[in-house]
């Protein structure tokens, strides 16, 4: 596993999986699959509470529980993009003031797969490659401020 | 611009000149000369900049009526980092998980492989 460097508002984290891109973004992408694997440590996701409509403007829902209290988070997302088996985006727009998720399927040709997922709660009007090219070198500064605090 | 907190921090981060601003009162408190001077800015300008930057939280200014210098406040940066961290931890465990599914998932089509001839 190998992550970009982080930058503000931005989270972009690589895998590589011992599986070909449909059988990931498959996994990825049905509620049998999602129920096995969705919900982070301690937390679960019913098949029940899962709802896809693969196709661009569907619905992607899904309830995670927490294990130990019983409480429900509820996602809603919607996809943007849902192009099987190299990529699928959709939006949530009431996390954290409206997010965008990417995933990219790369086949690395030997039955195994990196995918790409990119976060973003930045609106996209922001992402000039001059607004990216200074983002990160303050934000190298701010990380280094911050841990003298 | 949104009214959540992080994405107000997020959005006074997206501009250049208002970072360029945070990296230089993160060295200690400037008045609106003391920053309109390296950013060859009118004070209007600068002063924009800096009523985003407040109302995001990420600075505060002084009462002095005259010179009124403004503080870095890293309390929302923190909540933004924290929100990246927080997001990068769950997105790691599931796909610690996923693997964890496509072992078991790739595994069972081998045992069925096993029992054809």
């Amino acid at each position: 596993m190998s992550d970009a460097p982080t930058e503000l508002g931005e989270l972009t984290i690589t895998r590589i999986f011992e599986a070909r891109p449909e059988v990931v973004f498959e996994c990825m992408t049905t509620p049998a699959h999602l129920t096995h694997f969705w919900g982070p440590i301690g937390m679960s996701t019913p098949l029940d509470g899962i709802t896809i409509e693969p196709r661009p403007g569907g619905r992607f829902e899904t309830v995670m529980v927490n294990d130990e209290t019983g409480e429900e988070y509820p996602t809603r997302g919607v996809f943007v993009e849902f192009d099987p088996p190299r990529t699928f985006s959709f939006t949530e727009a009431d996390v954290a003031g409206g997010m965008t998720t990417a995933i990219v399927f790369n086949d690395l040709g030997d039955g195994r797969t990196e995918t790409v997922t990119h976060q973003t709660n930045v609106p996209p009007m922001f992402l000039s490659p001059e607004a990216q090219a200074g983002l990160e070198t303050s934000f190298v500064k701010f990380d280094a401020y911050l841990a003298t605090l | 611009m949104p009214h959540d907190p992080l994405s107000q921090t997020f959005a006074a981060l997206a501009d250049p000149t208002r970072r360029a601003i945070l990296v230089r009162l993160a060295e200690g408190e400037a008045t609106v000369n003391e920053l309109a001077e390296p950013f060859a800015m009118s004070l209007q300008a600068v002063s924009k900049h800096l009523k985003v930057l407040e109302a995001a939280g990420l600075i505060s200014r002084g009462r002095d009526a005259q010179y009124r210098p403004c503080h870095f406040e890293p309390a929302p940066l923190e909540a933004a980092t924290d929100w990246i961290s927080e997001n990068r931890r769950i997105w790691t465990e599931r796909f610690d998980q996923l693997e964890q599914h496509l072992k078991r998932i790739t595994h069972d089509n081998d045992n069925n492989k096993e029992t054809e001839p």
